[in-house]
């Protein structure tokens, strides 16, 4: 290959502590290239970037930019020989417009001119194809237009190797597609970019080489044409893996969890629920389908118990006496207290699932501590199920004690979910249980979440990534800005409709769904 | 983990308390110890000026620095019997407190320390307590005021003449900490003297209710002068009011010691107790074993009160030879300074004092009120015409 | 490629800062041991620079000063079971992530309180009355001083910090006036009242270091055992946790606050009784916020804040000794804690982090 080396490590080492975030990494990166750094999370992709990027700097190792070596300590550093990162999470004022944005912390000696930024920032978009309003308010953007700030704000800086840190996580397949366009495009006008992502399929269409990260080591960097899924995997896992969800048909569905008119607003006067309604039955997993913060963590929330409502009422059929129960207004203890059976996995596990400077054992004790009526915790029977957890679903520990936030993201996530399942729900709700975990843990919680299915419990399941969600669930409600767009059968189902109505504002009718049961 | 500290603590003593034994045999006059309890430490004016008539009666009587120990900071509580515990501890033959509230706790440490005499400035007990080895010491002060009250008086007749004010502008400001005998003493005594050379006199005083508030006393400083006072005074152990009449250029009478250093235009006079005759008195009278009076007052005469040098760029001309003259009639006792003979010059609503009682004794004997002879704490306390009180209530 | 490596090297700044993981606790000892070692040698140097005495002897005298007579080792004791009584009083609520900083004004009222009873009773009840009442006014005051801001933080989340600094400057304020309304000839000194003494076993030192004691190992229990004190976790560490699994965040807010302060009111009652029999603006004496630090230096253990409650006395009785027998200003002690306080409490960064330098080799 002929192509110019824009970027190269040699030897880079970083740890934190004990933990050896990347070790010895050589990399390489040509102009005119994409290159994807696959890898499961906490594999130290991030990390490796960040070193490029001025936000760390490596414990040894060279960075050479251009055949030169360089010395990165800051992100200011970064800008002086061309590199610019766009974070996962935009770093946006939001009364700012676009274009102030964009300027913002520029020192380039002239003055400040924003109608010539103005005509700056257009000038870039034409090139490359965005699509903008340069005085346009942040706080007026879709998430995919702040996306599209924080990279001209990289390009305005004259950028030429651009990171890219998981940004699909956040876009939806549309969008997806129209930011790789402006990708490809950069890449044929001499830019180097790379592209931080786990998603399989998405490394495939874009890149041109993609180097596979495992546990901070480098494993190898192949030509995209040259590689197949199921290799990659490999390289990212280290083993075989089975990519296969295996889904069964619903036995005797109930309805379990009615809602029906939901309508929530949050502290800023915004609607972040209006008028949602639908059931869940029993044996089936609801999947929940939207571009991030579209509601669905208040829905969940307002079925919990822990989210204001204006209107609307949730009621539960207690399948142990076929009571009918209203739960609107009720906290989470009351609802307990009414002998509904439900358990729920948050998205935030440290910050509410769990308490992360607390024990296994400890953990445990939340669901249960209040049991009896002495004034003290027993602790015996809260550490036998942290046992059982641990040795049931491998939780990886140094044992009982030590803090559940020293554990890694899959063992964090089996110990909440272990927990809420040990308490025999018959309602399940799990808010991306996977976001955050290798292929491996993943897959045991997508097959806890089936075995709960086939004992006859209502699941309801909140997921990003859409391939799962058509593979693992019976039916998907798709939400947006705190609607309900769609509800579709799962079976047969094509991710481009899903795409569709995850940006629609009204509800469109896909399917019969409702009608085969009504 | 307490056990062990306990046992592992009761060792060092059992060792320490050894070494004592051994130091702590009779004494003469070497062996002499003085042990000083002291509310605050140097910064504050009322502390510096016991400390340094300490020093100069401990220099005066040949005391080496380990002869005296002082105990700073000593608030007003059960620390002080502690403190006063700890002097014994360490040998101490007489021991000393400078603060009013110390009084109980020193009482707690006489009863209990029989052979240890016990000094305690300003305090008003020890008359009816009756305890042999506690003593009560005070000095008539307000003769220093009544002297520095003479300097205010000039300087408003300067002003006058110079036609700066007129007659009924002649207002004087006193920052008073409470409504307390000791304060009011000292305040009509200093406004007598003024009204001594300069008839027309009046005078506001403001109470902070604290003896040491640096930011209140200034503020209520200011407040006095916005409300037409020419010149200040003040009771309070701060440098609050000598401050801010140094910023505002309004002649400022002090006490407890010079301020002439941090306020070189507006200083005039300050009168202080000097606690260096008594100190002097109690270790003399130890060291020969003889028995401290119950009550001590010192007066002009004894020089336990004095003044500062005049500040003469402040101070009206005249001021240091009128101080001489009034100083050497009251030393002779031909002058007193509650005069209630003299038609006019004391009224209470307006009537002449003709009577008093203070614990059942009658105090206006010979034309004029005996302050400090039933006890050497004042006990002063009539509101007299000519003074306002702008916040009484806030002491009753 | 050897000499392009030097040249950057130059560029590679000195050192950098590294997060370590959990060290072991002989290696924590270790470095908490050097700190102290450090500080004293430090000391001895601005010691010897600023006052020319020797350090030896500086050191010498702040034992000396603590332990040198059994009356100094009990008042040692004493002092530092009245300062572990605050700081007690305060742990719940730190554990709450509460920043409850009024512990001053919290004990000071129930000073006021507890000698209220006494002004106003007299002898006219028996002693033990008086006691009981004196208690329960106490731990009353206390408990209402605490229980405001804690009910504004639950219901309207108030900034407990500044409310509870407030109520301090509150308490003060109440007890001069109350002070100038008892004292009518003005003084504004109560002094020693013969009302409400508490029983003195040994001396009077004894009894309040074992109620200290005790209640020191039943916060222990409280908070590690039970189930309120799993709660106060709980809350402590996530409020969102709390209300996910059904824990009413402002019930335990309130319910905390009322124990805090209750141990205040406590306090407040044991210095009155068996210590002052009176009560001034300076009763609480400022070590409601010496607490503070006692408490966050314990790590919130009851235990180990009984060390740390020891090393803060032991500081300000060495410090007061050293201005004795040197015949010198308080300023220098509070120089010479103030810098062993800042390497203890300094250390704690070496423990958590580590400095990797500039490498002489990479290979």
């Amino acid at each position: 290959m002929d192509k110019a080396v824009a970027l190269e490590l040699r030897g880079v080492t970083k740890s934190f502590g004990s933990v050896i975030a990347n070790n010895n990494v050589d990399l390489t990166v040509y102009k005119n290239e994409i290159l994807a750094i696959l890898g499961e999370n906490g594999c130290g992709k991030t990390t490796l970037m960040n070193m490029i990027a001025g936000i760390y700097f490596p414990d040894s190792g060279h960075i050479l930019v251009d055949g030169e070596e360089v010395v990165i300590r800051s992100p200011k550093d970064a800008f002086k020989y061309k590199i610019g990162m766009i974070h996962q999470h935009f770093k946006l004022v939001d009364v700012f417009s676009a274009s102030e944005n964009i300027v913002l912390g520029v020192k380039d000696g002239t003055r400040y001119n924003l109608k010539e930024v103005n005509n700056r920032v257009l000038e870039i978009s034409q090139r490359y194809g965005f699509n903008i309003d340069p005085k346009k308010k942040i706080y007026e953007m879709s998430v995919s237009e702040k996306q599209t700030v924080e990279i001209i704000k990289v390009l305005y800086r004259g950028a030429d190797i651009l990171i890219l840190d998981e940004p699909t996580a956040v876009l939806t397949p549309q969008e997806t597609e129209k930011l790789f366009k402006v990708l490809r495009r950069m890449r044929d006008d001499g830019k180097s970019i790379i592209i931080i992502t786990h998603k399989l399929h998405e490394v495939l269409s874009i890149s041109d080489k993609v180097a596979v990260l495992r546990k901070g080591e480098h494993i190898a960097t192949v030509n995209t044409s040259e590689t197949n899924e199921s290799e990659l995997t490999e390289m990212m896992v280290g083993k075989k893996v089975d990519l296969n969800i295996h889904r069964s048909e619903p036995v005797d569905p109930q309805t379990r969890l009615t809602v029906s008119g939901l309508t929530s607003t949050n502290h800023d006067g915004i609607k972040v629920l209006d008028d949602v309604s639908f059931t869940a039955r029993s044996g089936e997993i609801l999947g929940i389908a939207g571009i991030a913060g579209s509601g669905q963590r208040e829905l969940l929330e307002a079925i919990a118990g822990l989210q204001h409502l204006d209107s609307g009422e949730i009621t539960y059929n207690n399948p142990k006496n076929g009571e009918v129960v209203n739960l609107r207004d009720k906290t989470p203890l009351q609802i307990r207290d009414l002998g509904v059976r439900l358990s729920f996995v948050p998205e935030d596990r440290l910050g509410m699932g769990l308490v992360g400077n607390m024990n296994i054992t400890d953990n445990m004790m939340l669901r249960s501590y209040r049991r009896g009526h002495s004034f003290f915790v027993d602790r015996q029977r809260p550490k036998d199920l942290a046992n059982e957890i641990v040795n049931s679903l491998e939780v990886v520990t140094p044992g009982l004690n030590t803090p559940v936030r020293r554990l890694s993201g899959g063992n964090v996530q089996k110990v909440l979910v272990g927990r809420e399942i040990a308490a025999s729900p018959k309602l399940l709700m799990a808010a991306y249980p996977v976001r955050g975990l290798d292929i491996n843990s993943s897959y045991t919680i997508y097959n806890l979440l089936n075995k709960q299915k086939e004992n006859g419990v209502a699941v309801i399941f909140v997921g990003e990534d859409l391939d799962v969600l058509i593979d693992l669930c019976d039916r998907i409600l798709v939400i947006n800005s705190g609607r309900i767009t769609g509800i579709v059968e799962a079976r047969g189902a094509k991710k481009e409709d899903i795409g569709l109505l995850m940006t629609k504002t009204e509800r469109v009718v896909i399917d019969t769904e409702e009608e085969n049961n009504g | 983990m307490f056990k062990k500290v306990l046992s592992l603590a009761l060792v060092v003593v059992m060792i320490t308390t050894m070494c004592f034994a051994f130091a702590s045999c009779k004494k003469d006059n070497a062996d002499f110890k003085l042990g000083v309890i002291l509310l605050h430490d140097e910064f504050s004016t009322y502390d510096l000026n016991f400390i340094n008539g300490i020093n100069a009666a401990a220099k005066e009587l040949g005391l080496t620095e380990a002869q005296v120990v002082f105990k700073k900071n000593i608030p007003e509580s059960n620390e002080c019997y502690e403190a006063a515990c700890d002097l014994v501890d360490e040998g101490c033959d007489i021991i000393f407190a400078d603060s009013f509230g110390h009084e109980t706790y020193m009482i707690k440490a006489a009863e209990e320390f029989k052979d240890v005499e016990f000094c305690h400035a300003t305090g008003n007990q020890a008359h009816v307590k009756n305890l042999p080895n506690y003593h009560n010491a005070f000095a008539s002060i307000y003769e220093g005021r009544y002297l520095a009250g003479v300097a205010a008086g000039m300087k408003l007749n300067e002003m006058i003449s110079s036609g700066k004010i007129t007659a009924d502008k002649a207002v004087m400001g006193y920052v008073g900490a409470f409504t307390y005998a000791e304060v009011i003493s000292g305040y009509t005594s200093f406004y007598l003297g003024a009204k001594s050379v300069c008839p027309s006199v009046t005078m506001k005083v403001q109470f902070t209710g604290s003896w040491y508030d640096e930011n209140l006393e200034k503020n209520t400083a200011l407040a006095l002068i916005d409300k037409g006072c020419v010149l200040i005074s003040q009771h309070a152990d701060s440098m609050g009011a000598p401050t801010v009449c140094e910023e505002k250029g309004v002649p400022n009478v002090s006490y407890n010691g010079s301020t002439l250093e941090d306020c070189p235009s507006t200083f005039i006079v300050s009168s202080r107790i000097n606690w260096a005759p008594y100190i002097k008195y109690i270790c003399e009278q130890n060291m020969a074993g003889k028995k401290i009076d119950t009550d001590w007052t010192g007066t002009i005469a004894t020089d336990s009160v004095v003044l500062t040098e005049v500040n003469t760029k402040a101070a009206a001309a005249g001021t240091v030879e009128k101080i001489a003259d009034v100083k050497s009639k009251l030393q002779a006792g031909t002058l007193h300074v509650f005069d209630t003979a003299t038609a006019g010059f004391i009224t209470v609503g307006g009537a002449a004092v003709t009577s008093h009682k203070v614990e059942d004794k009658e105090v206006v004997v010979d034309g004029y009120f005996q302050e400090s002879k039933i006890m050497s704490a004042p006990y002063f306390d009539l509101r007299i015409d000519g003074i306002e009180l702008m916040n009484e209530d806030y002491g009753d | 490629m050897a000499k392009k490596d030097n040249t950057a090297r130059i560029h590679e700044p000195l050192f950098h800062i590294a997060k370590r993981d959990a060290l072991p606790l002989g290696k924590t000892v270790l470095i908490r041991a050097s700190a102290i070692l450090i500080s004293l040698v430090v000391c001895a140097i601005v010691c010897f620079v600023l006052i020319k005495i020797n350090p030896l002897e500086l050191y010498s005298t702040m034992f000396e000063g603590v332990f040198g007579t059994s009356r100094r080792i009990w008042k040692f004791l004493k002092d530092s079971a009245v300062l572990l009584c605050f700081a007690l009083a305060v742990t719940p609520a730190f554990k709450m992530k509460f920043w409850n900083i009024g512990a001053e004004g919290q004990v000071l009222v129930s000073c006021l309180a507890s000698v209220a009873c006494m002004y106003y009773l007299k002898d006219s009840v028996d002693t033990w009355l008086l006691l009981i009442i004196m208690f329960v006014a106490s731990v009353l005051a206390g408990a209402a001083w605490a229980l405001l801001p804690a009910i504004c933080k639950a219901q309207w989340n108030t900034n407990e910090t500044l409310f509870t600094l407030m109520m301090n400057y509150v308490a003060t304020n109440l007890v001069a006036f109350f002070l100038i309304k008892w004292t009518p000839d003005g003084s504004s000194s109560l002094g020693s009242l013969p009302y409400g003494h508490l029983p003195q076993v040994l001396n009077e030192y004894l009894l309040l270091i074992i109620v200290v004691a005790l209640l020191t190992v039943g916060m222990y229990i409280y908070l590690k055992y039970s189930k309120q004190g799993y709660e106060i976790s709980v809350v402590g560490e996530s409020q969102k946790t709390a209300s996910y699994i059904g824990i009413s965040v402002k019930k335990v807010i309130v319910r905390t606050m009322l124990v805090s302060g209750a141990i205040c009111g406590l306090a407040g009652f044991l210095i009155v009784s068996a210590l002052d029999h009176s009560v001034t603006t300076e009763s609480a004496g400022g070590q409601g916020f010496t607490a503070i630090m006692v408490s966050w230096l314990g790590k919130f253990n009851p235990f180990i804040m009984i060390i740390t409650s020891f090393l803060m006395i032991f500081l300000q009785q060495g410090a007061d000794r050293i201005s004795t027998e040197f015949n010198i200003s308080n300023a220098f002690p509070s120089i010479v804690t103030g810098i062993i306080l800042f390497f203890i409490i300094g250390c704690e960064f070496f423990i958590n982090y580590k400095i990797i330098f500039r490498q002489k080799e990479v290979k």
